[in-house]
């Protein structure tokens, strides 16, 4: 993938965001087990802080960040995207992140705001 | 043009029963079924015509005792979107 400095505020960069979900999801749930008295609070956690990093960074962007906590118990999960935008402009990350206990999966939507 | 939240759900609950319907959990299939789910609904959402990005997911996951908690956070025009 090329990378163009002189348009850096234009485009959306999936492996800045992929390190500030990760940072999020282990600052909050890092070393604990499921709880469910808990898992609301975390999933509204990690959404909000990620979005608060990455409207930091001040691009042009429109943002949606999705994320699930499921308790690992043998069932299985699938999840799948599809988008219809920009692709020159617009991108999307996905974190998978596990512990003991549970599985978490994150995803990050950024749209370009047309200027 | 506004986004409809009504139209949008029901063209998703039409495209959930007529790719998954009344099918039980299959590990095989279930892959193609997430897949399907967001393909056919994103295409019957920009044959709305309507100056909209948009961006479908799906989740499936298998009746089995465990715990699945979901949240999304959205920065955009709230007036728009």
């Amino acid at each position: 993938m090329e990378e163009y400095h002189s348009g850096d505020e234009m485009s959306f960069s999936p492996d800045d965001a992929t390190n500030v979900v990760k940072e999020c999801i282990e600052g909050i749930i890092g070393g604990v087990d499921y709880s469910q008295n808990k898992v609301n609070q975390w999933t509204a956690s990690i959404v909000e802080h990620t979005l608060t990093q990455l409207v930091k960074q001040a691009k042009p962007y429109k943002y949606i960040v999705n994320c699930a906590v499921m308790q690992k118990s043998g069932a299985g999960l699938h999840t799948a995207n599809s988008c219809y935008w920009d692709t020159t402009t617009d991108g999307s990350c996905t974190v998978r992140w596990e512990n003991r206990t549970m599985y978490c999966v994150v995803s990050v939507f950024a749209v370009a705001i047309a200027l | 043009t506004a986004f409809v939240v009504d139209e949008v759900s029901g063209i998703v609950k039409e495209t959930l029963e007529v790719v998954i319907g009344r099918s039980q959990f299959e590990q095989k299939r279930v892959a193609q079924w997430t897949s399907s789910v967001v393909e056919q609904s994103l295409s019957q959402l920009s044959k709305l015509n309507k100056p909209f990005k948009y961006i479908v997911t799906c989740i499936i996951m298998q009746k089995n005792g465990a715990g699945l908690q979901s949240a999304s956070s959205c920065f955009w025009d709230n007036t728009t979107d």
